[in-house]
């Protein structure tokens, strides 16, 4: 018993952070913009979390700092895409790119020495249950706030057909940055979690591609928030799985690679039609 | 994006630059200096951003490629990884002089990355799956299942590392500069992007390409099969990544690891974009990055600027250039 209470732990841990980026997914992607830069937020997240708890010595400053981080690495996102009418999948590849090196440059600049940070006052155990209690609670209530909630008609409007949002006396651009912002929060959480919650300390490519498997959580979710948190439940059980069977000879690496085979699986339509928002990524030209 | 346009973006990457340099604590201008120095500083400078230039042209090509089919291949670089898997395999298991091995080398790279873009290329055909998505999930799984393959079931006796056996030396790319790593994968790449151009410039096959990326549903009324196209496309494209993975493998490393690329497949988005999707300028530009990666070292260990400062004003590049219109994005309707 005391095992299957570990694991459940384990698997809420590795769980956690993928909750926090796929429903960043979600509410970016559910009002219209593709963001792959999910990853990129998890390490800015992450990098800003530490930098602040090491500067101020306070790990909720850290909080405030990777949730600060993380928005406004999406809000970059949100403008060019709004704003200048960007292409969004080239643009999340330029913000992965851009979170990857700007941190490691991070690391190097501020604690002297390359790959990782020094260990800092982390949240501790405490902290890390609340933060999964979080991470559940909101995909309850996102859930609720996209299916009841006015903002959430009108951010779903916005990804299925932004002219109606126009016609509507809204401005979808509006709407959109706003869920970029949030999502990009939500994206940074995820990395506080990783950094400041699950650790204590930074490391370079400590995210080891989070954020892809919390895209691959959306499409399997099939961009409700319920269902994206369910799915990353199970891909953390999965990785709480490799811990187990550690010793038994399976290949950590091709338990690694399930979640992206599944979301791979996801694009034949297997798990039922899965389908994207109308205007998920299109651009939305006022002219 | 208009000519202004780009200098202004060219403008802000400069100023950004100085300031991450002024950030690290140098000063912008011995920054630069220390970068164009380890770039272009002699012969052994020179040739060793002519290979960083070669390692960012084929993926480079092979995005420009897909793009201008209206597919956005992000996988370059699992294709490329798997590719060079490919490579290392076959080339540390063949005997045999070079002018035999060395072709057999390259093709095991090229099918290797062609048919890991045939994955994404199927699944678009097939079943309309998008291929961003696809690409981004086989990059990782490339990742992993190359390390595996290499750590696990294809791992040789008396290897320390997850890699391949060395490549025997007769299987080695000829050097063109005596005692530097300049290979004839340069000029393999340079005919590679006249090649690209003149089948897009002159050919049935290069129109076709043209034509599904630009006007979808035009083409799919002239008769034009966009989902063959799709596969045909992706399936290129990742032999022109894996053809750069196998020269990798037979002319830098000498052998596979996953290490094989620092995200070659990633900046070479950056590559495609700045040389406009136009094979002959993206020559150019994959040299101006090339500066970029092999300077980057240089300022770090002269201007003690950490080198991860290029990653981020290249990233920060490519945000600047998503602006252009990409054809791609008109053939979602599809």
């Amino acid at each position: 018993m005391g095992d299957a209470a570990g694991f459940l732990q384990l698997t809420l841990v590795k769980a956690a952070p993928l909750i926090f980026a796929a429903l960043a997914g979600v509410v970016c992607e559910r009002a219209g913009i593709l963001n792959i830069a999910l990853e990129g937020g998890l390490t800015v997240g992450a990098f800003a979390a530490v930098a602040m708890s090491y500067a101020t010595g306070s790990p909720l400053a850290g909080v405030a700092a990777g949730i600060l981080a993380g928005a406004m690495l999406a809000g970059l996102l949100g403008i060019a895409a709004t704003r200048f009418n960007v292409d969004q999948i080239v643009a999340g590849t330029g913000l992965n790119l851009l979170a990857a090196g700007g941190t490691a440059f991070g690391v190097a600049v501020i604690f002297g020495a390359p790959g990782a940070s020094p260990e800092v006052h982390a949240l501790g155990p405490r902290g890390e249950a609340i933060l999964i209690a979080v991470a559940l609670a909101l995909a309850a209530v996102l859930q609720l706030g996209l299916d009841r909630t006015p903002w959430g008609l009108r951010l779903r409007a916005c990804g299925e057909n932004p002219r109606a949002v126009l016609s509507a006396g809204l401005d979808p651009r509006r709407i959109r940055i706003v869920a970029t912002l949030m999502g990009g929060g939500l994206a940074g959480l995820g990395g506080v979690f990783l950094s400041l919650g699950e650790l204590d300390l930074y490391s370079d490519g400590m995210t080891a591609g989070r954020g892809f498997i919390a895209l691959a959580a959306v499409i399997f979710g099939r961009w409700t928030p319920l269902s994206a948190c369910g799915t990353a439940v199970a891909f953390g059980a999965l990785s709480a799985l490799q811990f187990v069977l550690q010793r038994s000879g399976v290949p950590s690496e091709l338990m690694q690679a399930l979640p992206y085979v599944a979301a791979l699986a996801a694009l034949t339509g297997i798990a039922g039609r899965a389908r994207a928002p109308a205007a998920d990524g299109v651009p939305f030209d006022a002219g | 994006m208009s000519r202004a346009q780009r200098w202004i973006l060219g403008g802000l990457l400069v100023a950004v630059a100085a300031g991450v340099i002024a950030l690290a604590g140098a000063s912008p201008l011995a920054g630069f200096a220390a970068l164009v120095r380890g770039a272009l500083g002699g012969e052994r400078q020179i040739s060793e951003t002519l290979v960083q230039t070669t390692a960012l042209l084929f993926p480079a090509l092979a995005v420009a490629f897909a793009f201008r089919a209206g597919l956005f291949n992000i996988g370059a670089e699992g294709q490329l990884i798997v590719g060079g898997l490919f490579a290392g395999v076959a080339g540390s298991a063949l005997p045999g002089p070079g002018f035999v091995t060395i072709p057999l080398i390259l093709a095991a790279g090229a099918a290797g990355g062609g048919a890991w873009g045939a994955i994404a290329g199927a699944l678009r055909a097939r079943f309309g799956g998008s291929e961003v998505i696809a690409t981004l999930m086989l990059n990782i799984v490339a990742a992993l299942l190359a390390n595996y393959l290499v750590a696990g079931p294809l791992h040789p006796a008396g290897v320390a590392g997850a890699e391949t056996a060395p490549l025997p030396v007769s299987s080695w790319l000829p050097v063109l500069l005596p005692g530097t790593r300049l290979t004839i994968a340069l000029v393999i790449a340079l005919a590679l992007a006249a090649g690209l151009a003149f089948v897009f410039a002159r050919t049935v096959f290069g129109y076709t390409l043209r034509a599904a990326g630009e006007a979808p549903q035009a083409a799919a009324r002239a008769g034009i099969d966009l989902r063959r196209t799709a596969l045909v496309a992706m399936s290129l494209s990742g032999a022109i990544a894996g053809l750069g993975g196998a020269t990798l493998v037979a002319g830098v490393l000498h052998r596979f690891n996953v290490a094989l690329s620092p995200g070659y497949g990633f900046i070479a988005i950056a590559v495609a974009l700045v040389g406009g999707l136009d094979p002959v300028r993206i020559v150019a530009a994959a040299f101006a990055f090339g500066i970029l990666q092999s300077g980057s070292l240089s300022m770090q260990a002269l201007a003690h600027v950490p080198k991860d400062a290029v990653a981020f004003v290249e990233g920060l590049a490519i945000v600047g250039l998503s602006a252009r219109r990409i054809a791609a994005s008109a053939a979602r309707a599809d």
